[in-house]
């Protein structure tokens, strides 16, 4: 298990080193100059020019990646071209916000998915199935930008329940004012992957409920509660891992766009305007950052395999 | 049982743990009193994002400006043609505009008691003139190459002297609020400087916090030296999205924003907040590229103008002529010495069509660039291409983004399309735009060249005589006009939504940019 783990660990740094180098070339494709975000007309050409080299742009482009590398083994992501500041310092101001909110999303997902899971698959073919089915197809076909703009408009417009904009209320320091604020992002941000988890459980659990060991489980004289409990949920929680392994870029990239609709100041809105901004420091960090909680999530997906089924721990 | 329920405290935990690390791990800059609501309340403006940074010799971007016009005073300032001393008491212009001399009030302090005096100043424009600075401004004061001097007189006088003579000089400073040198002397690189975030300013708002991604919060400055705010605080807000922003001022959580075209009639339907409109001090422009030979002929391009219908051009454009105003002239209306009366070019087809047979171009065959992202500009291009159809001429629609349509027009030598919008804002001073319209000038578009034209520019720049001036400056926009080297499409309007409980809005006085000039004149009501 230690070695696969290691070996899992070192293949980090080749991925890395891969994904680090297209999205460099990629970013350096397009289009633009982030220099020009900052010109105005009246600028001369010599002034633009002292500005580009202050920037480390006037560099071959092997050799501003080069530098940039070097920095980077050294802990140092470099200057945001726009913000003027360290783009780590940046992002771990960021970072939490965004770990908060795609932790309590995947969780909330977790629960709700696999309670309502359930429900629907034990009483398959039910009215209260046909309801959770029902919903959960307008769970999976929601836009999330509808789905905020109705939540704004019902808890914070009509009811006056939940704040609509950040992370706090201004002069409040609180947890309780930050889970307010995080209620309405939390569930935008986790209604596809809640509906996405019920309908996995639920066809899964049809089909476990199917198998021998179920029947002679039941011949054994087990209650349906231990059956489901002890013996199903293990079967059915498995490919879960999987589900949630590749629901991973779906929240990160989902949690971009909730921050954007919600103000709230996680990494995403950073994202967002470093790329439209050319910040190429900015986009590099963050980019790094996200492949990095990708790659790692994926991994801690596949160590998760060996506890929930031994079997697995045994083929490596 | 117990397993169970571990299971659920583990979870509950999680929960919690996750809300609360996000929360108590972000930085806090300063304590909070509690409640906010004063004397004279607290105002809550939208801002789009984070402003890039809290010194003035830095700020290029809207939400840097607007909260720096709250935190710093500047010299002087200018807004709807009106100039107004702030710092300065006076600035006096030798005659031959190649010396300016400019008095501070006495008693100006720095919002943490230090004295205000020439010093600053001085230690401010050597700051922006220093290579190693990279101050936005450098340039400003850069005269045909040579830096301008700057001396101390006194405590409370500086001098400029500068290489050449300028009438644009005042323009170039209005732009500038002095920097505090007791905070940033020896800093080696200004920019990146630790201070920039503790910003100490000379205006009626003092910083008081600042958290990324969510807000800056400043408050009323004992130390102003002209009437205090009757605010006690401003919170700028960072409300990203348009459609949350709007709802979030129906819901009291924002108190002023400024309000796209499309969203005006959703926001006064609401009917929480009084409207406003103001000239935005933009110009929207139609290009035509030169280096193509048939843009060159002056026919074609009055052929292209007579057959469009601007008022149709400005609906399509920007939804509705509310919101923005049919231009003439190549200057914003609050540009000096702008012209009203101009040749101008009614919807004509059969004139239209005379001119392109005159010009020998039926049949023209146009490829049109476009900005892609923009709405106005796809909407107006539709439009166009429509309409040219009932002349004969023929348009092929280029939609580009940004970044590649603006590398395309800074290439002198561009052929890549034959049309493309412009759009520019270039403050009241009119030398400013001779960047955009000088034969060589980086920034001149339709690469229209013509020496006399050239003159005209440089000659306003140096004339001391003001009536002679507004001569010259009158001559550009008459042969702009009549040669149709661009064409004015339309001056378009800011449009911000304040809370109807706030007031103090006309002493204020909305400018473009900023939002209001005077922050400090607003007020909640009782």
């Amino acid at each position: 298990m230690k070695k696969y783990l290691l070996r899992r660990l070192l293949q980090l740094i080749p991925m890395l080193l891969f994904i680090s180098i297209v999205s460099f070339a990629l970013i350096r494709l397009a289009p633009g100059d982030p220099v020009m975000s900052f010109v105005t007309p009246n600028m001369s050409p010599d002034d633009i020019e002292r500005i580009r080299a202050s920037m480390g742009l006037d560099q071959p482009l092997y050799l501003q990646y080069a530098y940039w590398l070097q920095n980077v083994l050294t802990g140092n992501l470099g200057y945001s071209l726009i913000n003027h500041r360290p783009v780590l310092d940046l992002i771990v101001e960021r970072i939490p916000a965004t770990l908060g909110l795609m932790g309590c999303s995947l969780v909330l997902s977790l629960i709700i998915g696999i309670t309502l899971g359930l429900v629907a698959a034990l009483n398959k073919n039910k009215p209260i199935d046909r309801v959770l089915s029902f919903l959960s197809y307008i769970g999976i076909s929601l836009p999330g930008l509808w789905f905020a703009m109705i939540l704004i408009y019902v808890f914070s417009i009509q009811l006056h329940w939940l704040p609509s904009l950040g992370m706090r209320t201004i002069g409040v320091n609180s947890v309780w004012d930050v889970i307010l604020h995080g209620v309405m992002p939390c569930l935008v941000l986790s209604i596809t992957s809640i509906a996405v988890f019920m309908r996995y459980i639920r066809s899964s659990t049809i089909s476990q409920l199917e198998e021998d060991y179920v029947n002679i489980q039941y011949a054994y004289g087990s209650t349906s509660t231990v059956i489901l409990f002890r013996h199903v949920l293990r079967n059915v929680l498995l490919p879960v891992i999987t589900i949630l392994g590749l629901s991973l870029p779906e929240i990160i990239t989902g949690a971009f766009i909730v921050e954007s609709i919600f103000s709230w100041p996680g990494m995403g809105s950073l994202g967002i305007n470093a790329v439209f901004s050319l910040d190429y420091p900015m986009i590099m960090g963050i980019t790094m950052m996200s492949s990095f909680l990708l790659i790692f999530g994926n991994l801690l997906a596949d160590m998760m395999y060996g506890v929930v089924d031994p079997r697995i721990k045994s083929m490596r | 049982m117990l397993r169970k329920r571990g299971l659920r405290a583990a979870i509950v935990l999680l929960l919690v743990s996750l809300f609360a690390g996000a929360c108590s791990s972000y930085p806090v800059v300063t304590t909070d009193k509690g409640g906010l609501s004063g004397e004279g309340g607290n105002l809550i403006i939208a801002i789009k994002d984070d402003p890039k940074t809290f010194n003035p010799i830095y700020a290029g971007d809207s939400m840097s400006l607007t909260i720096n016009n709250a935190l710093y005073a500047p010299l002087l300032s200018v807004n709807n043609g009106e100039k107004k001393f702030v710092l300065a008491e006076s600035l006096t212009a030798a005659k031959d505009l190649k010396k300016f001399t400019l008095k501070l009030r006495a008693g100006l302090v720095w919002h943490d008691g230090q004295p205000l005096t020439a010093d600053d100043v001085l230690f401010t424009f050597n700051s922006i003139l220093d290579e190693k600075q990279h101050s936005y401004f450098r340039s400003s004061f850069v005269l045909d190459g040579k830096p301008i001097k700057v001396n101390k007189a006194d405590e409370r006088t500086i001098e400029f002297v500068l290489p050449q003579a300028s009438a644009a000089f005042e323009s170039a400073l209005v732009q500038i609020v002095p920097i505090p040198k007791h905070i940033f002397e020896g800093e080696a690189d200004l920019e990146k400087s630790d201070k920039n975030y503790s910003p100490v300013g000379s205006g009626p708002f003092k910083f008081k916090e600042y958290r990324a991604g969510e807000y800056v919060l400043v408050e009323r400055a004992d130390t102003y030296f002209s009437e205090k705010s009757k605010l006690d605080s401003i919170t700028f807000r960072i409300a990203k999205e348009n459609n949350s922003a709007v709802l979030a001022l129906q819901n009291g959580e924002l108190n002023m924003l400024r309000v796209e075209p499309q969203d005006y009639a959703k926001v006064k339907a609401a009917g929480h907040a009084k409207l406003m409109m103001f000239p935005s001090g933009g110009v929207t422009t139609m290009v035509f590229n030169m280096n193509i030979d048939r843009m060159k002929q002056k026919e074609v391009r009055q052929a292209i103008v007579h057959a469009l219908d601007k008022q149709e051009l400005i609906q399509a454009g920007f939804s509705s002529t509310e919101f923005a105003e049919p231009a003439a002239s190549i200057f914003s209306p609050d540009t000096l010495y702008v012209k009203k009366e101009l040749p101008t070019y009614p919807y004509d087809k059969d004139k239209s069509k005379a001119l392109l047979k005159a010009a020998g171009a039926e049949g023209l065959k146009i490829r049109f660039a476009y900005f892609s992202a923009s709405t106005p500009e796809t909407n107006m291009a539709l439009y166009l291409q429509q309409k040219l159809k009932e002349v004969g001429i023929q348009v092929e629609l280029i939609p580009l983004d940004g970044a590649a349509l603006g590398k395309k027009a800074l290439n002198k030598d561009n052929t890549d399309y034959d049309m493309s919008f412009g759009g520019y804002s270039m403050g009241f001073e009119p030398d400013a735009y001779k960047v955009l319209y000088l034969s060589d000038a980086a920034y001149n578009y339709s690469h229209y060249k013509n020496e006399q034209f050239d003159q005209w520019w440089q000659q306003a720049a140096v004339e001391t005589d003001a009536n002679k001036r507004a001569q010259l400056y009158g001559q550009i926009q008459e042969l702009s006009a009549r040669e149709v080297t661009t064409y004015p499409i339309a001056y378009g309007k800011s449009i911000i939504a304040i809370d109807a409980r706030f007031a103090g809005i006309e002493e204020a006085v909305a400018k473009p940019v900023v939002m209001f000039d005077d922050f400090a004149k607003l007020y909640k009501q009782k």
